[in-house]
């Protein structure tokens, strides 16, 4: 089966006064449609990177990634901002909400965007909000709602136009607990009725617990991936038969 | 589009107070152009009006020699049969009046001190009849040339330096047409003033028959035509030209603008101070806004990046910003425009006169005109100014990096 996203070995390094900084160390990964899955480790390990690398807002040093098995290392710019426009949704840390913008319209942006008509961006606006249970603070500007209720303003803004990848980066950590539970909630809701793949980067272990899969990074390497081992366990198993 | 244009909108308002300053500085710019650019236009409508008023009139018609060749006698150059083309002249649409004139000059002496002057011959019932008014100081006007003998009116300088008033007499000498030497007696009945020192120092009006008596000529100098309205000047003179060939004498038209020298060269100093005060407000406009623009682009860095991040085309956001800037400088030009009208009409009510110009004996009334066209061309200079000023942040905002721009705190 073809996977959503082939990550292969891939490095990233940054210019540092004279020197580099690798962020990603030859990082091979495979995400499969549907999949909850969880970057984790601890700060400066890679998770960012990573994500950035996959979500198509930073090229890497080396390697490739494919999305739908399109070469994302060989796009021009234009293309990327396509790709990203079509294929994926970002869930910030910090929210990111366009604060001009009430609820519905920051929801509304990305199908502006696509030049969705207005008929069919209202129905799925207000599908979008319903699904992340903010219809009724639709018309609110994001300063005027809670941390909780702007992170999933962010959540119906990146899965409105049904994206082939949600990407979240530490989606949770600025929320408390109890808000933190219910957006999880939310997102592995939205993962298994819509179908929508979701990969977050994150150290909460709230969050970990409710993934299918968690691929571990130290010091820009992949140190663990649950998945992978149990594929490589299954070849191993299969080869031994 | 219509979104795109909201999110422009709620941006500029995003920081009211910052907004509320940069339009308080470019719609002071655009008020200060009008108020500027009004009250040019209006000393350039009145200078126009009165430089037509104090006798150039509308059109001139003259024998084509006189700009041909100079005059070694005068009236060489002059035109015959006045009369006739008078009345020809009189048949065109929109001509008010046609007076005839002489143009001289010789010695006035009072019998004890003798003076140049510069005279003009001319038909009172005429010159009145067409609104050249003369500013009297003392006295009465020239009467009509039936009714009056050998009248003067002699400038407030030449008045003053030979010491008469209204009834006294004095001896005009002049070269005649044949080149003798002649002389007559004339009457003051008035003083005049053209405001302008040089020419009250020289000037002197008699009635046309007195000249010709005193130069032995019928010829006169020129035809002064006046209109009904100086917006007709060039349809009169697209129609009276076929109507003035084939006389028997080659004569040329001059419209107003060709003759009025001194209107032309205060409309090119005072444009060119407009430009300069225009120049000053581009500037200061600039400064101001993308100072603004500047640190409305630093503000929403990370929005930028977001925005970037969500597939958002670059080029989109080079126009958000210009469409930003746009609306900002379009407000501007409406607050500027009301304020400049406003303050306008208070100049205008408030009667405020001006010390005399240079040369000049009467003060200048302080009035603004409002003119549609200033008005459009200030409030369009502001606005292509801020979206001139917002090129630099939008396409640096444009060529953010998204990874930096999601940093950015």
């Amino acid at each position: 089966m073809e996977h959503l996203v082939n990550v292969e070995r891939v490095s990233k390094r940054y210019p540092l006064d004279h020197s580099f900084v690798t962020a990603l160390d030859d990082a091979s990964l495979r995400i499969r449609r549907g999949e909850f899955l969880a970057i984790a480790g601890p700060s400066g390990s890679g998770k960012s990177t990573l994500l950035n690398l996959i979500g198509c807002i930073d090229s890497p040093s080396a390697g490739r990634i494919l999305i739908e098995g399109v070469d994302t290392t060989t796009l021009g710019p234009a293309q990327l901002a396509d790709l990203r426009r079509l294929k994926l949704g970002f869930v910030f840390q910090t929210f990111n909400l366009i604060p001009v913008f009430t609820a519905w319209e920051n929801v509304e942006y990305p199908l502006l965007l696509q030049r969705t008509p207005a008929g069919e961006r209202r129905r799925r606006v207000a599908e979008s909000l319903e699904s992340v249970g903010l219809a009724e603070r639709a018309g609110h500007r994001p300063d005027l709602l809670s941390g909780g209720e702007r992170q999933r303003v962010a959540v119906a803004r990146a899965i409105v136009q049904r994206p082939a990848l949600v990407l979240a980066d530490e989606p949770t950590a600025n929320l408390d607990t109890r808000t933190a539970t219910q957006l999880i909630d939310l997102m592995r809701e939205l993962n298994r009725e819509l179908g929508l793949t979701f990969l977050f980067s994150t150290h909460d272990q709230r969050l970990l617990d409710h993934t299918d899969r968690v691929v571990r990074l130290c010091d820009g390497k992949v140190v663990d991936d649950s998945t992978a081992k149990e594929e490589s366990d299954a070849q191993v198993l299969a080869a031994g038969v | 589009m219509r979104k795109f244009l909201l999110l422009a909108f709620r941006n500029v308002f995003r920081n009211r107070r910052r907004t509320l300053m940069t339009l308080l500085v470019v719609s002071g710019g655009v008020a200060g152009l009008l108020l500027v650019g009004g009250f040019f236009s209006f000393m350039f409508a009145g200078l126009r009006e009165n430089t037509i008023r104090n006798g150039l009139g509308h059109l001139q018609i003259y024998n084509a020699l006189y700009f041909e060749r100079d005059e070694t006698r005068v009236l060489e150059n002059g035109l015959d049969g006045s009369d006739k083309l008078t009345a020809i002249l009189a048949g065109t649409p929109h001509v008010r009046g046609v007076a005839p004139r002489i143009e001289f000059y010789g010695m006035v002496s009072n019998g004890l001190k003798s003076s140049v002057y510069m005279a003009t011959a001319v038909d009172p019932a005429k010159e009145s009849g067409l609104g050249f008014a003369t500013t009297l100081t003392e006295g009465r006007n020239l009467q009509d040339k039936s009714a009056g003998g050998n009248e003067a009116l002699l400038g407030v300088g030449l008045a003053r330096s030979l010491n008469v008033k209204p009834g006294d007499g004095l001896t005009l000498l002049a070269v005649t047409a044949d080149g003798a030497l002649n002389g007559i007696d004339v009457d003051v009945v008035g003083v005049v003033t053209t405001r302008v020192k040089e020419m009250d120092d020289r000037l002197l009006r008699i009635t046309l028959p007195a000249a010709q008596r005193l130069l032995q000529s019928q010829r006169v100098t020129k035809l002064v035509v006046g209109l009904d309205s100086t917006d007709n000047t060039d349809r009169v003179y697209a129609d009276m030209l076929p109507r003035l060939t084939g006389l028997g004498q080659p004569v040329t038209v001059k419209k107003w603008v060709e003759l009025a020298t001194y209107y032309h060269q205060v409309r090119l100093l005072f444009s060119g101070i407009f430009v300069f005060l225009g120049v000053i407000v581009f500037f200061m406009v600039v400064m101001s806004s993308a100072n603004t623009l500047m640190m409305s682009m630093f503000e929403r860095t990370r929005e930028i990046g977001t925005m970037l991040a969500m597939g958002t085309p670059r080029s989109w956001l080079v126009g958000l910003f210009l469409l930003e800037a746009v609306l900002t400088g379009a407000l501007a030009a409406v607050a500027g425009v009301a304020t400049g009208s406003i303050l306008g009409l208070l100049v205008n009510h408030a009667g405020i006169v001006l010390p005399p110009p240079p040369g000049n004996t009467a003060g200048l009334p302080l009035r603004v005109l409002h003119e549609p066209s200033l008005m459009l061309a200030a409030g369009l200079l502001v606005i292509l100014t801020l979206a001139l000023a917002s090129l630099m942040p939008a396409l640096r905002a444009s060529r953010l990096r998204i990874v930096e721009a999601l940093a950015h705190v």
